[in-house]
C-alpha cells in the first residue's frame, strides 16, 4: 500500500532493533563462543566443542528424550486436533460449547493444574481405580519410565485446544458450494474428503504440525511440573542439560548446544516441507 | 443407513462430551478443593504416595464442610503465595505493555508498507517462530549477560516484547486487509500514523484480543525463563514456577492458591474467547 519506506521505519524500528539485538546479532555472534575454548587468552579450538558436546552423555540423553517425546507428542497432537476438529465441524451449530471447553486449557496456567493431575495418577488416585475397575493392575505412575504418560497427558490437555482452533478456522475457510457440487455429482463422502477436504487443509495441516513440534520440544515445562527440576532419566530432556551447563556458566557448550539441536530440528522441518509438498502434488494431481 | 448415520452422531456427541468433562475437570476440581478446609485437606493429602494395595484415596469431588478457611491463610494470614502471584502479575503486564507498543507496529510495518527486503525480514521472523526455545534461549542470554540483566526481572520481560509468534499472528491478519480501507483514508488527507491508530488497530479488534490472550496465558505459565534466567533470586520468581515445591509441602491450602491463579486466566479467557475463535487466521503461510 504505502510505498515510501521513509514511511514505514518509524513503525518498524523499535521491534527490528529489539530482534537484532536479542536475537539475530548474538545468534550470529554465538557461533563464535562454540569455536572458542573459554579460557582466560579464549583461544579457537574449531569444532571441538562440537565433539565433545555431541559425545557429552547426559548431552545425548537430553537430545534422545527430548526427540522421543517430540515424535511422540507431536503427531499425537496433531492426528487428535484433527480428528476432533473434523467431528466438530461436522456437528457445526452444536459444537459451541465443546469448542470452548477444548480451548479453554491452552489459556490455564497448567503449573497450577499440576496439583490435581499428581492426584490422579497417585498410585491410589482415580487412574488406577479405573485401571482395576477395568481388569488391570496398578500402576506406579509418578515413578521411572512410567512418569512420560502423565507428563504427555498434561502436555495434550493443554495444548489440543489451539491446535483444534487452527484446523477448524482452515476447515471452515472452505465454501460448502464445493461439497454441494460434489454431491449433485454423485461423490461420496471418502471422495469428497480425499478430493476436496485435504488438497484444501495441507496447508494449515502442515503448519499445524511444526507448531506442534515446535510445542513439543517445550515439554520440559510439563516435565518440571511433574518431574521437578531434577528429574529422572526417563524425562532428563535437552532443556535440563542447558540449564545445568548455564548454571556452571558453561557458555560454550550451551551455545554449542543449542547450534546442533538447531540443526536437527532444520532437517527436521526440512523433510517435513519436502514431504508436504509431495502430498500436495499428489493430492492435486491424483484422480 | 440412514440411521447409521444417525447413531454415528449420537455416538460422536457422547465421545465430544466426555472429553469435554475431562478437559474441564481439573479447573472444577481445584476450585471446588479450594472451599475444604486446611485440617481435611492435609489429611486427604497425607494419603497421596502409599504404596499400600489395600488402600485408596478417597474420590470425592466437593468438601465435606464448606469452607473458606484457606483463603484466609493466603489472602490475610501468610502472604507468601500472594508475593508470588503479584510477581506473575508484574511480569504478565510488563511483557504485555511491552508487546501492544511494538508489536502491532512492527506487524503493520511488515504488510502494509511495500520496500525492498520486506519478505527477507518476514522470512527471518518466522524461522525465529520455528526455533526451539532451547535455541532461541541462547542468544538471549547473550545479550542479557552483555547488558547486564540476568537475575533481574528485565532478563523475563524484555526478550517477550519481540515474540516472533505474535509478529506473524498479527502480520496475517493485516496483510489480507484490503488496501482500498487505506487508500480511502489518504484521499482523506491521513497519513500512514493516523490510518494506524484510527483504521487498522481497530480493524484488527478480533486478531489484538486473541494475541492479547494467547501471550497472557503465555506469561502466566512462565517456567523455562525464571528457571534459567532468575537462577539465583527465588524471591523473583513467578507463581508457576512454585507450585510443584508448594504441591509437595502439604501445606493444606495448596487449592486456594491453585484457584486464586486460575481465576485471572478464567477472566481473560471468558472475556477473549469469541476474538480466539475469529481472530486466529494462520493461514495463507508464503
Amino acid at each position: 500500500m504505502y510505498k515510501k519506506f521513509r514511511q514505514a521505519w518509524p513503525f518498524l524500528l523499535p521491534g527490528l532493533a529489539g530482534l537484532l539485538l536479542f536475537y539475530f546479532i548474538p545468534f550470529v555472534g554465538g557461533v563464535w563462543y562454540s569455536l572458542t575454548d573459554g579460557s582466560f587468552e579464549n583461544k579457537f579450538v574449531g569444532l571441538q566443542n562440537y565433539t565433545t558436546v555431541w559425545q557429552n552423555q547426559m548431552f545425548q540423553l537430553g537430545l534422545r528424550n527430548t526427540m522421543e517425546l517430540s515424535l511422540i507428542c507431536a503427531p499425537a497432537l496433531f492426528l487428535l486436533s484433527f480428528l476432533l476438529a473434523a467431528v466438530l465441524h461436522r456437528i457445526r451449530p452444536a459444537g459451541a460449547f465443546f469448542r470452548s471447553s477444548v480451548l479453554m486449557p491452552y489459556l490455564m496456567p497448567s503449573s497450577a493444574v499440576l496439583i490435581i493431575w499428581l492426584l490422579w495418577f497417585d498410585y491410589g488416585g482415580p487412574v488406577n481405580r479405573l485401571l482395576t475397575v477395568l481388569g488391570g493392575q496398578r500402576v506406579d505412575w509418578l515413578m521411572g519410565a512410567e512418569l512420560r504418560l502423565p507428563v504427555i497427558l498434561l502436555f495434550l490437555w493443554k495444548n489440543l485446544g489451539f491446535c483444534v482452533i487452527v484446523f477448524l478456522s482452515a476447515l471452515q475457510a472452505i465454501p460448502d458450494v464445493l461439497y454441494e457440487y460434489a454431491t449433485l455429482e454423485g461423490a461420496g463422502f471418502r471422495k469428497q474428503t480425499f478430493a476436496i477436504t485435504l488438497p484444501l487443509v495441507v496447508p494449515s495441516a502442515f503448519l499445524v504440525l511444526i507448531l506442534s513440534f515446535v510445542s513439543a520440544f517445550r515439554i520440559f515445562k510439563e516435565v518440571f511440573f511433574i518431574g521437578g527440576a531434577y528429574p529422572e532419566e526417563p524425562l532428563y530432556t535437552l532443556q535440563n542439560y542447558m540449564n545445568n551447563m548455564y548454571g556452571k556458566l558453561n557458555y560454550q557448550n550451551v551455545t554449542t548446544a543449542a547450534y546442533i539441536f538447531a540443526g536437527m530440528v532444520f532437517v527436521l522441518f526440512g523433510v517435513l516441507f519436502l514431504s508436504q509438498r509431495q502430498a500436495l502434488r499428489r493430492l492435486n494431481g491424483g484422480d | 443407513m440412514r440411521t447409521g448415520k444417525r447413531f454415528q452422531l449420537r455416538l460422536a456427541r457422547a465421545l465430544l462430551a466426555l472429553l469435554a468433562i475431562l478437559m474441564l475437570l481439573p479447573m472444577v476440581q481445584t476450585f471446588l478443593y479450594s472451599f475444604s478446609s486446611i485440617p481435611e485437606m492435609k489429611a486427604f493429602m497425607k494419603t497421596r504416595g502409599s504404596r499400600d494395595e489395600a488402600a485408596w484415596m478417597e474420590a470425592h469431588l466437593s468438601p465435606h464442610i464448606l469452607s473458606l478457611g484457606q483463603y484466609e491463610q493466603i489472602l490475610i494470614k501468610d502472604h507468601t503465595v500472594l508475593g508470588y502471584f503479584i510477581n506473575s502479575v508484574g511480569y504478565a503486564a510488563a511483557i504485555l505493555f511491552g508487546q501492544a507498543l511494538i508489536i502491532p507496529a512492527l506487524a503493520f510495518g511488515l504488510s502494509k508498507f511495500r520496500f525492498r527486503g520486506r519478505e527477507v525480514i518476514f522470512f527471518l521472523i518466522l524461522i525465529l517462530m520455528l526455533l526451539p526455545f532451547q535455541v532461541t534461549m541462547v542468544p538471549n542470554v547473550l545479550t542479557l549477560r552483555f547488558l547486564g540483566m540476568l537475575n533481574t526481572p528485565w532478563a523475563v520481560v524484555l526478550p517477550m516484547w519481540f515474540a516472533p509468534f505474535y509478529i506473524f499472528l498479527l502480520r496475517q491478519y493485516m496483510i489480507a486487509l484490503p488496501d482500498e480501507l487505506l487508500e480511502a483514508a489518504s484521499m482523506d488527507g491521513a497519513g500512514p500514523f493516523r490510518s494506524f491508530l484510527r483504521i487498522v488497530l481497530p480493524v484488527c479488534r478480533p486478531v489484538l484480543g486473541a494475541a492479547a490472550a494467547l501471550s497472557f496465558a503465555e506469561n502466566w505459565n512462565l517456567v523455562e525463563q525464571p528457571l534459567t534466567y532468575l537462577s539465583s533470586r527465588p524471591e523473583l520468581m513467578p507463581l508457576s514456577t512454585v507450585f510443584n515445591q508448594l504441591a509437595g509441602e502439604n501445606t493444606g491450602f495448596e487449592f486456594a492458591g491453585a484457584a486464586l491463579y486460575i481465576l485471572p486466566a478464567l477472566l481473560v479467557y471468558l472475556f477473549f474467547q469469541e476474538d480466539i475463535l475469529s481472530g486466529i487466521q494462520l493461514t495463507e503461510m508464503k
